[in-house]
This record gives C-alpha cells, sequence and structure tokens, in this order.
C-alpha cells in the first residue's frame, strides 16, 4: 500500500529564519503517526505544507499520491489546536457549512452519526458560543472528520479534556483508523502518544529527530541509560571513566553512558568505590526521550534516530 | 466555483440573517434623517421667551419707534399663537399665520416665540459705570441686552450713524436683527422725507420680481412635451447630500462587518481549516461576493423602500429613475473596493484595536467627498467636481452625488470614472487578496509597512 504522505527533502524558510529543514518523512497508509516536538520547532508548519496551506522552498510533498500544489486537498481533514470555530454559528449549520467546503453536500446523515457518536445528539441548535470547551472539541473533531477525509490531522486533539471526553474522543479516533483514515497526530500529551500512535516522529529546530515506532525508539534511547541504586545514596563518588551524564532520581541515579557495551566496565568501577544494591539498563519513557532531546541546554541537534518496528 | 459559492452564501447570511443586520437597516434612516426631523420638530414647537432690552435714547426721537414696532410685534405673535391654539394643523397660507412671516407695515418679519420689552433708560448720557451696571444685570439674567443710541442719531452723518448693542450673543442675535431693520427703515424715510421724495412711491417703485426656477423640459418618445416644474433649493442642496450619505452608510455597512469577519477567522484559527478547504483567492472572493450581496440587499431594501415612500407621497418627480442603474453600478464597485482594503487590513492585524490606526488613511479616503460635497453640489461639472470623482477612492461617492444634482454629466467622464474604479477594484482586490494569503497566517505583531508592501507586491 503506497505511503499517504511521503516527504522528500522539504525545506521551508522564512525570512532568514529555516522552520524546517531538508525533512524526509513517510507515513503509512491507515496509521497512527504522533508527531511530537517542542513549541516552535516547525511542526506546524510541517502540518500546514501537508495541508497545502504552505508550499515548501524545496523538496516535494506528496499527499495520497498528489504532489502538493495550489489547490487544497477535499481528501484531507483538520483539527486545529483549540478554536477553529464560528461563535455565532449554529452547531449544524457549522458542520454543514465545513463539510460542503470539502466537497460533500449530502452530509445530515453523517452529521447525526457523528454526534451520537459522541453523545452530542441534541447540540444541532445550540450555538458554538453556548457550548463547554469540551462540547466544543468534539464539534471541532467533526468538523475535521465530517467530509470523509482519507487523512486527518489533529493538532492537540486532547488539549484541555477532562478524562471523559479523552475517552470519547479517543475511540473517535480508533474508529476512524477502523475505517482505513490515515492519522497524523500532534501532541504534547507523551502518554497518549505512546498509547494511540503506531509511528512517532519527532522534529527539533526544523530537523526531524525521531522517526520510527515507540518500541523501536525506546530501544535505541535504552542502549546508553542505567539506573543504579547505591547503599548509601548520599556518599559522593569519583568521576568513572565511560560516563556521560548523571541524575539522581529519588535513591537512584541515572547513569547515560557512552557506550552500552562498556556497562560491565563501568558497574565494575562503581562497585569498587561504592557498594552498589540496584543495578538496571531502563527504557526511557517517550516523556524522557522528549525532555533529552528537547531540554534547553539540548546543542548540538542530536542525531537521528531511524528505526523501524 | 462552488467553494467560493460555498463561502459567498455563508458570508451572505452571516451578514444578512442576524437580529443586527434588521436593526441597523431600520436604524440608518433613522439616525440619517433624525437630525433633520429632530428639527423641524423643533422649530415648530413654540418656545416663549422674554427679551428685555434697556435702551438708552438722550434724544427721545428712536425710542418711540421702536416700542412701537416691538409692540406690534408683540400682537402679531400673541394672534399667531392663539390662531396655533385654535388650529393645531393649520395650513401655511393660512391668513391668520401670515403675519408671523411678515408684517404688512413693510417692518421685518416677527421672531416666533420672542415678545420684546423696551424700557428707555432716565440717564442722558452712557458711561463705563452704566454699561458694568447694565451689563451685570444682563449677566444676571434681569435684562436680555441694552442698547446705546448716540445724541441727535438722526442729523449725523450717515457714516457715523451707528446704535451699539449688547447682549451675550449679540453677533447672532434675532433681536439686534429686528432692531437693525427698523432703525434703517425709519432713517431711510427721514433721509426720502428730507429729500422731497415720497416714501410710498419709493416702496412701490422698489417692488421685486421673482425670477423662478425651473427644472428642465423633457420630451416623451411618443414626442409628447412635459410641463416644466419650480424647482426648490432645498431639494437641489440636500437630495444629492442624501444620496451620497446613503451609499456611504452602504458601504460602512459591508465593510466594518468584513473587518469583523476576518478577524474573528485569524483569532479563533478559522483560517486554517479554511484555507485547508479551499485556497486563499477561493476563500476571498467568496467572502467578497457574500458582502457584495449583503450590501446589495441593503440597497434594494432601500431603494424599493424610497419609490414605495415616494409614490404614497406623490414625490416620483424627484427620483431620478434613469440613474438608477449608474448608482447600482457605483454602490456596487464602492461596496468591492471598499470592502477589500478593510479585509486586508483585517488579515494584517490581530485585534480590532490594531485595525483602527491602519484604517485611518482607508476612512479618510472614504470620507473625502463628506468634506468637499457642497462645491461639488454648488458645480457639479466643475474642475473641483470632475477630477474628484475621476479618483478612484472617491469615484463612487463623488458621481452619485454629482448625479443626484439632476445635473447632466458628460458620458465619458462617467464611462471614465467607472473604468478606472473598475481598474482600480481589480488591483486593490489583487492587492487585498495577497496581504489575506499571508495575513490571515501572520499572529503576533502587526506588520510593518514595508512587511505589508512586500506581501502586496509578492504575496
Amino acid at each position: 500500500m503506497p505511503n499517504a504522505i511521503e516527504l522528500r527533502g522539504v525545506t521551508k524558510r522564512f525570512g532568514t529564519q529555516t522552520a524546517v529543514n531538508r525533512l524526509d518523512l513517510q507515513v503509512p497508509t491507515g496509521s497512527i503517526y504522533g508527531f511530537i516536538g517542542p513549541n516552535g520547532s516547525g511542526k506546524t508548519t510541517t502540518l500546514r505544507m501537508i495541508l497545502r496551506i504552505f508550499q515548501p522552498d524545496s523538496g516535494q510533498v506528496i499527499v495520497l499520491g498528489r504532489e502538493a500544489g495550489q489547490v487544497a486537498d477535499d481528501r484531507l481533514g483538520y483539527l486545529p489546536e483549540e478554536r477553529g470555530l464560528y461563535k455565532r454559528m449554529r452547531v449544524r449549520d457549522l458542520l454543514t457549512y465545513y463539510s460542503r467546503l470539502k466537497g460533500h453536500y449530502d452530509c445530515q446523515s453523517d452529521i447525526d452519526d457523528w454526534l451520537r457518536f459522541l453523545q452530542a445528539d441534541s447540540w444541532g441548535n445550540k450555538k458554538i458560543e453556548a457550548l463547554s470547551k469540551g462540547m466544543a472539541q468534539k464539534i471541532q473533531f467533526v468538523a475535521a472528520v465530517i467530509a470523509r477525509p482519507q487523512l486527518v490531522i489533529l493538532d492537540e486533539p486532547f488539549s484541555g479534556l477532562d478524562p471523559v471526553n479523552m475517552e470519547t474522543l479517543r475511540d473517535a479516533v480508533l474508529r476512524l483508523r477502523e475505517r482505513g483514515t490515515t492519522i497524523i497526530f500532534s501532541t504534547h500529551d507523551m502518554d497518549m502518544a505512546e498509547e494511540m500512535c503506531d509511528t512517532i516522529f519527532m522534529i527539533f529546530r526544523g530537523n526531524k529527530v525521531l522517526d520510527g515506532s515507540l518500541e523501536a525508539i525506546q530501544n535505541q534511547y535504552a542502549a546508553d541509560l542505567v539506573r543504579v541504586g547505591f547503599a548509601n545514596p548520599d556518599e559522593t563518588f569519583p568521576e568513572i571513566q565511560g560516563i556521560n551524564d548523571c541524575r539522581r532520581i529519588d535513591r537512584y541515579f541515572e547513569f547515560r553512558l557512552a557506550d552500552l557495551r562498556q556497562s560491565s566496565r563501568v558497574l565494575q568501577q562503581l562497585a569498587e568505590v561504592r557498594q552498589v544494591v540496584h543495578y538496571e539498563i531502563i527504557r526511557p519513557s517517550l516523556h524522557d526521550i522528549f525532555v533529552r532531546i528537547a531540554r534547553p541546554e539540548a546543542s548540538p541537534i542530536p542525531e537521528l534516530v531511524n528505526s523501524s518496528s | 466555483m462552488r467553494k467560493i459559492l460555498t463561502i459567498a452564501v455563508r458570508e451572505y447570511k452571516a451578514m444578512v440573517a442576524t437580529k443586527a443586520f434588521l436593526i441597523s437597516v431600520i436604524m440608518m434612516p433613522i439616525l440619517m434623517f433624525g437630525s433633520i426631523l429632530t428639527v423641524n420638530l423643533v422649530k415648530n414647537v413654540a418656545e416663549i421667551k422674554e427679551r428685555k432690552i434697556a435702551i438708552l435714547d438722550p434724544d427721545g426721537k428712536i425710542f418711540p419707534i421702536l416700542e412701537a414696532s416691538a409692540n406690534a410685534r408683540n400682537e402679531q405673535l400673541k394672534a399667531s399663537l392663539k390662531v396655533e391654539e385654535k388650529q393645531p394643523n393649520a395650513d401655511e397660507k393660512s391668513p391668520a399665520t401670515k403675519p408671523a412671516l411678515k408684517s404688512d407695515d413693510g417692518l421685518p418679519s416677527a421672531v416666533k416665540g420672542e415678545y420684546l420689552y423696551l424700557n428707555r433708560l432716565e440717564a442722558t448720557e452712557s458711561n463705563d459705570e452704566l454699561r458694568a451696571d447694565l451689563s451685570d444685570k444682563v449677566r444676571s439674567g434681569e435684562l436680555y441686552g441694552f442698547v446705546e443710541i448716540p445724541v441727535g442719531l438722526i442729523d449725523l452723518p450717515p457714516a457715523e450713524q451707528k446704535i451699539l448693542f449688547y447682549s451675550q450673543d449679540s453677533s447672532i442675535s434675532e433681536s439686534r436683527a429686528w432692531m437693525t431693520a427698523v432703525v434703517n427703515e425709519f432713517l431711510k424715510y427721514q433721509r426720502l422725507t428730507a429729500a422731497g421724495i415720497d416714501p410710498l412711491l419709493v416702496a412701490k417703485a422698489s417692488l421685486p420680481v421673482t425670477v423662478s426656477g425651473m427644472g428642465l423640459v423633457t420630451r416623451s418618445s411618443g414626442g409628447s412635451i412635459s410641463e416644466a416644474k419650480e424647482k426648490n433649493p432645498l431639494t437641489d442642496i440636500f437630495l444629492p447630500m442624501g444620496a451620497m450619505m446613503f451609499m456611504f452608510l452602504v458601504i460602512f455597512m459591508a465593510s466594518q462587518p468584513m473587518l469583523e469577519s476576518v478577524l474573528e477567522e485569524k483569532s479563533q484559527r478559522i483560517a486554517e481549516v479554511l484555507l485547508g478547504s479551499a485556497n486563499p483567492f477561493q476563500l476571498m472572493l467568496g467572502k467578497l461576493l457574500g458582502t457584495v450581496g449583503g450590501s446589495m440587499t441593503i440597497f434594494l431594501i432601500y431603494l424599493a423602500g424610497g419609490i414605495f415612500f415616494a409614490r404614497n407621497r406623490g414625490l416620483m418627480d424627484n427620483i431620478p429613475m434613469e440613474l438608477i442603474p449608474w448608482f447600482f453600478v457605483f454602490q456596487l464597485l464602492g461596496v468591492l473596493f471598499y470592502a477589500s482594503l478593510f479585509m486586508a487590513v483585517g488579515a494584517s492585524v490581530s485585534q480590532l484595536k490594531e485595525a483602527s490606526a491602519m484604517l485611518m488613511p482607508v476612512w479618510m479616503l472614504l470620507m473625502l467627498p463628506i468634506f468637499i460635497w457642497l462645491p461639488i453640489v454648488q458645480d457639479p461639472n466643475g474642475s473641483l467636481a470632475r477630477w474628484i470623482s475621476l479618483f478612484p477612492p472617491a469615484t463612487s461617492t463623488t458621481m452619485v452625488l454629482r448625479l443626484a444634482t439632476g445635473v447632466s454629466i458628460p458620458l465619458w467622464e462617467l464611462v471614465l470614472g467607472t473604468i478606472l474604479l473598475l481598474v482600480s477594484t481589480a488591483v486593490v482586490v489583487v492587492v487585498a487578496g495577497r496581504i489575506f494569503r499571508v495575513g490571515m497566517l501572520w499572529q503576533g505583531k502587526v506588520p510593518r509597512f514595508s512587511e505589508l508592501l512586500r506581501w502586496a507586491l509578492t504575496g
């Protein structure tokens, strides 16, 4: 099956600033692809190029088998981060408008279906301004998918939702995937990304720094991280060769090694100076990996960990 | 095209299918004609004032004349008020109300609502002390004013015949105007008599002849010639101004919602959703089309209302039906021109208050004809009128102003004005479209003028 999205060497500049730098990306059809990255890293610019709102300065953006041009693609649905709705319109009128704008005219049964699914059957005649944040978020989701798009881009769909609404919307996303829709899902919620995404993509300072399945990424980042417990954690220990970084978490220390193959030697050295009671090679969470890459002192841009599951 | 129409229909509904639209459609004529109506209502309300004026007339030769005239004037006022009480809807031509407009003795018209009570001062000569005392009385409201008549006024050479009238509003005082007329009439009578000329003969010989202002005669296609009608100077002046103001208000009613709509789409991130569904050109064109549709709805509502009103009141002759197509064209282009500018401004800023500064030059352009409407109406084919109406930002309103005067405007000027306006509107739409395309996704600070220029030139 062809990829839903292919970016080949895509660069986008604004004035002298490079927002996206020679980006390559393949999003398989039917997958849920998680886009992560700190604010201002080039995430939204990339999404806008996929949506054909921006044109790349160089490289190719191929979406659903068609190279991006000036014409908006009706096969794409988009949920922007917060807002995106006309406050004074009624729910049904708004959904009808967004659907027609995508060329899907016979949309009333779809509107009923989605409102029912999201337990929002009675909201059709409500004005958007009368909806709570959670309710508006659901309507925004329906607006993004009402025209039966083949590819949906969801920018922070769960932001600010209570657990119940979050669960409902998560089910709606999974429902979309069951229907064969490809979903790009941009989020700062790493737990949600871990739970839902087949593939994770991270962009940092305009460059791709992660791209692969969660397991593969974790394996890559696990390659250098060990957790060590000492009998007396408050005692200091001398500098040990082979440890790049160290941080204390409660009673444990996390050491990033220069090379995991040196793990035994590092353990031996630690055991020589202190009493080691715990030694574990750890798999970092996506949150840890994100923080490690994007923390303020992170410089230069880390090398790409490109893994396939 | 379907996307453009879908956007246009939403914009049209958002503009027209609202309570605010209904209210503004009703309020606009009230605001526009309300002031005129208020003036007329106030004018017809008899406000009775009593003016006490102290007269220093050492000779005592002028005071009796003034007193007699004031008494006559007061009697006339009393009579006219009584008639009005009896006949509140009395016709203006009623003889009973006539004296209020012009007295038969040739003296000036009575000022409705002012009773004059004159009081001759005992003093024989004026001095600063007396003037100061009398001024204090005027300030305290005891007197309305006081007058100094020099000794031997009648015998003085004409250049030295000067009366001083003191009051708080002496420069615009109706009482001073009345007194001027009475004294001059009296002095004229004295001079004619002294010269051995019969004043009545002079009055007869001075009777004026009326030169009536007539409209032009038209010949119908069947060959019959219509009768010329006397022109009303007020209609000639205020009908064009009303037409221009109407056009201005329709442009305003279209442009302001456009600004707010673009700002809402930008600040609420709706633009991102829309631009993912339609390209900027389709979005902009759809919005413009919807707005033009909305403003033309206002235009047609008022046109139909105006014709209905004129037909009921028998004023159809005052409606220049043959000019309505031109009004329509200029209204449409005017809305398109200014709505595009407002749209570009809306796309460049993030908040309404930021838009105010950027809109200042746009407002100046739009209001230009309002500042200079009078000279244009007085000379609709003069150089000023011609060149202003060929300046595209002012073309729509100025051309309508000129057309509404009823004076024939050379066809080449109308055609050239339309072409220039069309071309400029096309340029404005393209430039606004470029600014719109970049500006809609621009967040944060207001762009500098150089940035706007770059957007406008390169998109």
